[in-house]
């Protein structure tokens, strides 16, 4: 993909288009960075990816379900070791996944601090708000709990191909005409992303200057309307190019997996971690190993 | 079901296609014999795509009547899955745009989507896909996404990808549209290649620099009508027939001493060093 | 909107994916029937496409841009199924993919987005557009307002569920184990945003493409408008005002919250009145096993939604000052807030107007 469309966009990043530019590209920037890490021969990488799959999403419903932070702030430990170990630039991971999230998240769970009925823990000075014990607990948890699983599900896709994603969710027994359509769609997102940052280039260079709000949302909403037309006639092609092979309707497809004596073992692994953090996040006593009221 | 081997691959008798108020064919009758190397020549628009796709049982005529191996090549033929199965082994195509042509996830799951769909025993899709991936020299690409290659490489994969089924006839929707200069010669090597010849291959273009390797046999095609056929010398050397075709278009070029000066000239990729007017 | 992992208990993500599933049944069905063997293609290009222009940045009145989910061309373009499975497989996409939404919220989203989202679109098209021509203005002003509709029915959904967490689910110490505000301070947080940027957003995109349509390629709005009479293709069309649609957008501003306001003083039940409140206190210790809440409620919460209810003057029926009238209220302030905003900083900046160099109509 072309790198320089980034860099040109932010240099003179004022309008919609541009910002919708440096977007699509950051799509598949971020895209051709997972590919990247999914061929690095870490960990998580070696394992068959159904034992990923459920694993890790395994993980992540334990966050959900665990009543206490110390559960949760272990299973994030935990998926962090799993990074390193996977060879997942942790730099990357921070600024994309823990920054992000904290930034989101940290915005909504401040003020939850003050309001958050309960024992006062703190009060600010000047302002007179108080912080309580409750309040601040929750928004510890809140944003522990959406860092965890993100830290997670991220893993994920970073440390498998995303065709192997696709297969091993037929072991979840996703249907396979659903898997199908999944694949494809992931497939033309590209395309379609490739169409669309043509035509962004093309409009960017026939405009000069400042355009009015009504012009620029005509050109906006035409843009998005050229696509849905390209896509329409794309849906078309590629039916007939199914058909031209074979294609009836019902998709049938090629199971390749084999699990090794490691992945049994990755399965175990997990299966135990899992049962022990959904019993800690159980344990109502370890609320006070943390918790501040 | 085995399709007999007959005399003519295609035979077409007043073939009418319309899409809304286009038609893009009108009356077309004519005869493909089996094992020939066709060039369907014409300028866009003027039905290529939408013959080959005609030929390959996608569209079906308006009007009129094609037979495939002898036999009626209709909607309601193509219903029956055992005749559909055994036509569709028989008739490949390669789509122009390989991004139509290529929507699964690997490189692998593409080559592997005819036989699939077609039933074929998984042990022997593996290893037919092993060969033809070999055959290509694509095998390094085989855990590829298809959104990660380069335009060549998804024409060979695209190729690939209807090669697994072994078919008889081959169609080919401008092969060497939008390819780089290796990458085009990579083509028209492939379909050069006499070891093919046992195949029927039909290719749309309006490169004219390549049918003379390609093809023995010219269709040209005007409006939806054929305008012409013949050998491709025959065809290259009948100016007038080209110019009215709008496969060559004549261009007026102005010389250094200021003069104008006019001549023919081919309608295919490649850049002007001198100026237009 | 995307609703990430952690905000939402076990317990409603389990409804949810459950309250989804059978919506996506049926659709999966619906689509075959409808489309055969084309299903498999058009679902896969269409869900593509959302994917797409989810990450467009729309121009706003006022300057600011937003994004918009789509939901109003899917339905107006694949009617309420397809749109679903479009829009749910798309949200799919981004959850695992690129971790846009959780994957323990994706039934809830996919709920609220795609499948409220896509019946609430199609219900207010087929409303708005009944019996107009393909080519009728009408049809631009009711998608519009169906992707405005839906956007907002999503968003109010889900403030719904964020707003039921902190009332189900606490620790032992009464700390809220997910999201923390209740409805009270949920719906207004979201409507919001979604009555103004979120929703201008998807009314732009969703008006703007059926306009798009009408004039390149009108077969494609033909299978939602089974009902529309045929095109009369003699008639010139003159370039038409949009009026229509800023005036329903205006009306569903104000209607929207009115209607919140009928279904009654339900999520005023928790506010902070109800922590002085000894039946409420009961309830939330059971819930809390045991440990009883404190007495009195937060300062902050107080000062919350005094907020809202402030602008009230005394002499005001007492209904006004209920805390169910103080948020919608603030939705309706805050709206017009954030347009007034908007549209001045907008008119700061926006002087400089220059011209498109070409009038090259959108290839
Ligand atoms: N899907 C379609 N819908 C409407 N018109 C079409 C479609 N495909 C092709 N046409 C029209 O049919 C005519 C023949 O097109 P085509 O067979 O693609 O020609 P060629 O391949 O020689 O360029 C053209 O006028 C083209 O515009
Ligand atoms: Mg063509």
């Amino acid at each position: 993909m072309n790198k320089t469309t980034s860099a040109k966009s932010r240099r003179h990043s004022g309008t919609f288009v541009e910002r919708t530019l440096t977007g699509l590209v950051r799509k598949t920037e971020r895209a051709l960075f997972a590919e990247e890490i999914a061929r690095a021969d870490g960990l998580l990488q070696r394992l068959d990816p159904r034992v990923k799959i459920v694993g890790l999403l395994s993980l992540v419903v334990t966050v959900t379900l665990s009543r206490n932070l110390f559960t949760i702030l272990s299973v994030f430990a935990l998926g962090v070791i799993l990074a390193v170990l996977s060879k997942v630039p942790v730099r990357e991971l921070a600024l994309r996944i823990w920054l992000s999230a904290l930034f989101f998240t940290g915005a909504i769970a401040v003020p939850v601090l003050f309001i958050t009925a309960g024992e006062p823990l703190l009060r600010i000075p000047l302002i007179g708000w108080t912080i309580t014990a409750q309040g601040l607990t929750s928004a510890l948890y809140l944003t522990s709990r959406v860092e965890a699983t993100a830290t997670l599900s991220i893993l994920l896709v970073l440390c498998t191909s995303w065709s192997s994603v696709l297969k091993g969710l037929r072991v979840l027994h996703v249907p396979v005409v659903f898997v199908v359509i999944l694949g494809m769609t992931y497939r033309y997102i590209f395309v379609i992303l490739e169409t669309a940052r043509d035509m962004f280039e093309a409009r960017r260079s026939r405009l000069v200057g400042r355009l009015d709000g009504r012009e620029r949302r005509h050109i906006a909403a035409g843009s998005i309307g050229v696509l849905l037309t390209k896509s329409f006639y794309l849906h078309h092609e590629v039916f007939l190019a199914m058909q031209s092979r074979g294609f009836r309707g019902e998709v049938y497809v090629l199971d390749e997996f084999a699990m090794h004596s490691r992945d049994w073992l990755a399965l175990a692994g997990f299966a135990v971690l899992v049962g022990a953090a959904v019993w800690l996040g159980r344990q109502e006593s370890l609320q006070t190993l943390l918790n501040l009221s | 079901m085995e399709l007999a081997a007959t005399k003519y691959a295609f035979e077409l008798a007043d073939v009418t296609y319309r899409y809304d108020e286009i038609t893009a064919l009108d009356g077309l009758s004519l005869q493909i014999e089996s094992g020939r190397r066709i060039a369907v020549l014409g300028a866009n628009g003027s039905g290529k795509s939408t013959l080959l796709r005609l030929l390959d049982g996608l569209y079906f005529p308006d009007k009129g009547t094609i037979k495939s191996f002898g036999e009626p090549l209709t909607e309601e033929a193509m219903q029956d899955e055992e005749f559909a199965f055994a036509f569709r082994r028989r008739v490949a195509l390669v789509f122009q745009n390989p991004d139509v042509q290529l929507f699964n996830p690997t490189v692998f799951d593409e080559v592997a989507f005819g036989p699939l769909q077609l039933r074929w025993e998984k042990s022997d899709i593996r290893r037919r896909i092993d060969e033809t991936l070999e055959s290509l020299e694509i095998s390094h690409l085989k855990d590829r996404s298809p959104h990660r290659l380069s335009g060549g490489e998804k024409k060979r994969v695209a190729l690939a990808s209807v090669l697994i089924l072994e078919p008889e006839v081959l169609l080919m929707d401008e092969p060497t549209a939008a390819l780089d200069p290796k990458s085009r010669g990579h083509v028209i090597d492939f379909l050069a290649d006499r070891s093919n010849a046992a195949r029927t291959v039909i290719t749309a273009t309006h490169d004219l620099d390549i049918i003379e390797d390609i093809a023995d046999h010219c269709l040209v095609f005007e409006n939806g009508r054929l305008a012409a056929d013949g050998t491709p010398s025959a065809i290259l050397a009948d100016h007038d027939l080209l110019e009215r075709t709008n496969l060559i278009h004549a261009h007026r070029h102005r010389h250094p001493d200021g003069s104008f000066h006019t001549h023919p000239h081919a309608h295919r990729f490649h850049e002007h060093d001198h100026e237009h007017k | 909107m995307h609703i990430p992992d952690g905000y939402l208990s076990p317990e409603t993500c389990a409804v949810l994916y459950a309250a989804a599933a059978p919506f996506w049944v049926v659709a999966l069905r619906r689509i075959k029937r409808l489309l055969n063997t084309r299903m498999v293609p058009l679902l896969s290009v269409f869900a593509a496409f959302s994917f797409v222009i989810m990450m467009f940045n729309i121009p706003l009145p006022g300057g600011t841009t937003g994004h918009a989910i789509g939901v109003g061309i899917a339905a107006v373009v694949l009617g309420p199924w397809g749109s679903m499975l479009a829009i749910s497989v798309a949200l799919l996409i981004q959850a695992l993919f690129f971790g846009d939404g959780g994957i323990t919220a994706f039934g809830a989203n996919s709920f609220n987005m795609a499948i409220v989202g896509s019946l609430v679109a199609t219900a207010v098209y087929r409303v708005v557009g009944r019996g107009a021509e393909i080519t009728a203005t009408r049809r631009v002003a009711a998608a519009g307002l169906a992707g405005y509709a839906a956007i907002n029915a999503a968003a109010f959904l889900a403030s719904i569920e964020f707003g039921i967490q902190p009332l189900l689910f606490h620790d032992a110490s009464g700390a809220p184990l997910y999201a923390p505000y209740p409805l009270a301070i949920a719906i207004p947080a979201m409507m919001i945003g979604h009555l103004t940027i979120a929703g201008i957003a998807e009314l732009i995109a969703a008006g703007g493409v059926v306009a798009y349509l009408q004039r390149s390629n009108p077969s494609l709005l033909k299978f939602t408008a089974p009902d529309a009479p045929e095109l009369d293709s003699t008639r010139v069309r003159t370039p038409r005002s949009m009026r229509p649609l800023w005036i329903g957008l205006a009306a569903l501003m104000i209607l929207t919250p009115l209607g919140l306001l009928a279904a009654g003083t339900a999520w005023g039940e928790w506010s902070a009145n109800d922590l002085a409140d000894p039946a409420a206190r009961e309830h939330i210790t059971t819930v809390s096993q045991g440990q009883a809440p404190p007495s009195a409620p937060p300062e902050g919460l107080a000062r919350l939604s005094e907020i809202w209810t402030a602008p009230i003057p005394d002499y005001a029926p007492a209904f006004l000052s209920s805390p169910a009238v103080g948020y919608v209220l603030s939705a309706m302030f805050g709206s017009g807030l954030v347009i007034l905003v908007t549209t001045f900083v907008g008119w700061l900046f926006g002087r400089r107007r220059e011209k498109l160099t070409t009038t090259t109509p959108i290839e």
